[in-house]
């Protein structure tokens, strides 16, 4: 989103300065009005006796939580956890998704008739099927990486047909008339036209793997950052809480960044716009 | 996030050449799928070992979809969720746009506003769970909190976008013609963005419909996440499958309305 929202005015006095510069200056600011806001809210809470115990959800008290928690290895194994189940579950969908949308994209007929199958299969909330994925995989491990597959699979899948429907069909002639094979065809045609597209789906499929890992990660399984979370709160320890929520949106807005940045390498269709 | 959906608008009109075409296809591709369906379960449950995968075909399935509309268990958990999804869209709606508003109108909000938005839009909604039950008296208003606060990312955003891409010559000429701050918001940057809003609205409608499920896996006794739960605590697989449909189904339904007004709304493409 962020790359649709470019900066297109900003104050004078930070005109001169690169505008990376002043995409890093603001989002510090940004980040500092951010836990300003934060303190400012749990110094509120803490003046009324009955909302007292919630001081333990500032930022302060999440901070010095930080260290404390590196320092045991919670963080790291939680992210490595969370990280290997997202990864895997990522990487099935894209050997999915990406070949059936070519199919998709290229076979009229195909996309007619999976049209509503997969609209309706894309509506079924990921999370209605863990009772099932229980049953099915004999371990939780895979289990949740079926859930964040079958969460991710229709973005990309969809992401896919769309770029390929952007793809003048004048290219598709011209290289069968230069002599290129299916295999070809793939590799120097379809695949370099619709990286762009397959990653911007890619990043839509993370948002959405992101949102399904943390509550698949609350039954079941003893580790992963889901897990994390369910055992501060069980524990009491707010700070803790706190401090791995913070954790999360670090790491899926990382995430995130890495994905625009490779769009926005990766997009010809601007260049060609202007 | 906007390409997907027009992407996926833009599909639509191909569907609908002729009407008679276009409902072909939906029931033959869903006659397909539920074919891959029975004949899937129908080979899975000849084995010994996997027979008691027999109840999650499509025949028990669509049996036990009958018994839960005569009991009135789908109509009290679509009620239920539908209430919670509702008050959570709204809520998100109410937030979003006017934020989003500020975010396209005022560069310097813009700006600062983009990395706490942007870490608050990766904390993974149902993380906020423990703290939501514990702000909030009750379970309804944490589910209410979480589906809010998921679906207003993408309703602020789009939001935005919408407004950028919108000509600045537009306000210059509204302020030429003596347009008051109100019309310039009524008259120009309502019906400017409401195609925006309606795609972010969408998307926020995905988003929350993934949330909704897994909140109400917990504390609740009402809605489609807990009869789902209740359906496999009771080993009543027929029931679970049953409720996925439903699930599958309503969330189909609310999708296509979406991209019925989108297109309504559409007045990029005319262009």
């Amino acid at each position: 989103m962020s790359a649709v929202v470019a900066p297109a005015g900003a104050l004078a006095f930070l005109r001169q300065k690169s505008p990376g510069a002043r995409r890093f200056f603001f989002g510090i600011v940004g980040l500092a009005v951010f836990f300003a806001v934060w303190e400012l809210g749990t110094l509120l809470l803490q003046l009324n006796p009955a909302t007292r115990t919630f001081a333990t959800f500032g930022p302060v008290p999440t901070l010095e939580a930080f260290p404390l928690l590196w320092g045991e290895g919670k963080i790291q194994a939680a992210v490595a956890a969370s990280g290997y189940r997202m990864g895997a579950g990522l990487i099935i969908a894209i050997a999915i998704g990406v070949p059936i949308g070519i199919v998709m994209g290229r076979i009229k007929r195909f996309r007619e008739m999976s049209n509503s199958p997969f609209q309706f299969l894309r509506m079924i909330s990921p999370l209605a099927w863990m009772p099932l994925a229980v049953i099915v995989y004999p371990e939780w491990d895979q289990a949740i990486i079926f859930l964040i597959a079958i969460a991710a699979v229709w973005p990309i899948m969809f992401a896919t047909a769309a770029g390929l429907a952007k793809v003048d069909p004048a290219w598709f002639k011209v290289a069968r008339n230069l002599g290129a094979k299916t295999v070809h065809m793939l590799t120097q045609v379809i695949l370099p036209a619709i990286t762009f597209d397959v990653l911007t789906g890619i990043r839509l499929a993370l948002g959405v793997a992101w949102i399904v890992l943390v509550p698949a990660e609350l039954l079941g399984v003893t580790s992963g950052l889901g897990y994390a979370i369910k055992d501060a709160r069980e524990t009491l320890s707010y700070d803790h809480l706190t401090a791995m929520v913070l954790v999360i949106g670090l790491i899926g807005w990382l995430l995130d960044t890495v994905c625009v940045v490779l769009i926005n390498r990766y997009s010809w269709h601007h260049r060609g716009n202007h | 996030m906007s390409t997907s959906a027009t992407a996926t608008i833009n599909e639509t009109p191909h569907l609908m050449k002729s009407t008679g075409q276009g409902l072909f296809n939906f029931v033959a591709g869903l006659a397909i799928l539920f074919a891959l369906w029975w004949i899937g379960i129908e080979l899975i449950s000849r084995s010994s070992t996997t027979a008691y995968f027999a109840s999650f075909g499509p025949v028990p399935t669509f049996r036990a979809l009958a018994t839960l509309w005569h009991e009135g268990l789908i109509q009290s958990a679509v009620w239920a969720s539908g209430y919670r999804l509702g008050a959570g869209l709204l809520i998100a709606i109410a937030i979003g746009v006017p934020i989003g508003i500020l975010m396209g109108r005022i560069p310097i909000f813009r700006e600062l506003s983009n990395s706490p938005f942007q870490l608050m839009r990766m904390i993974s909604p149902l993380s906020w769970e423990p703290i939501a039950v514990i702000v909030f008296a009750g379970w309804n208003e944490a589910i209410i909190f979480l589906i809010a606060i998921a679906a207003v990312w993408p309703v602020m955003f789009a939001t935005a976008a919408g407004l950028a891409k919108v000509d600045p010559n537009w306000f210059k000429v509204a302020r030429n013609l003596g347009a008051s701050r109100r019309h310039v918001l009524t008259q120009i940057i309502v019906p400017a963005i409401t195609f925006d809003v309606l795609t972010g609205i969408r998307l926020a409608l995905g988003v929350a419909w993934i949330v909704l499920v897994p909140a109400e896996f917990f504390g609740v006794t009402s809605g489609l996440g807990y009869t789902i739960e209740d359906a496999r605590e009771g080993l009543n697989y027929d029931q679970l499958m049953a409720m996925v449909l439903v699930i599958g189904a309503i969330g189909y339904m609310l999708d296509s309305l979406f991209v019925q007004l989108i297109k309504r709304y559409s007045w990029q493409r005319q262009s």
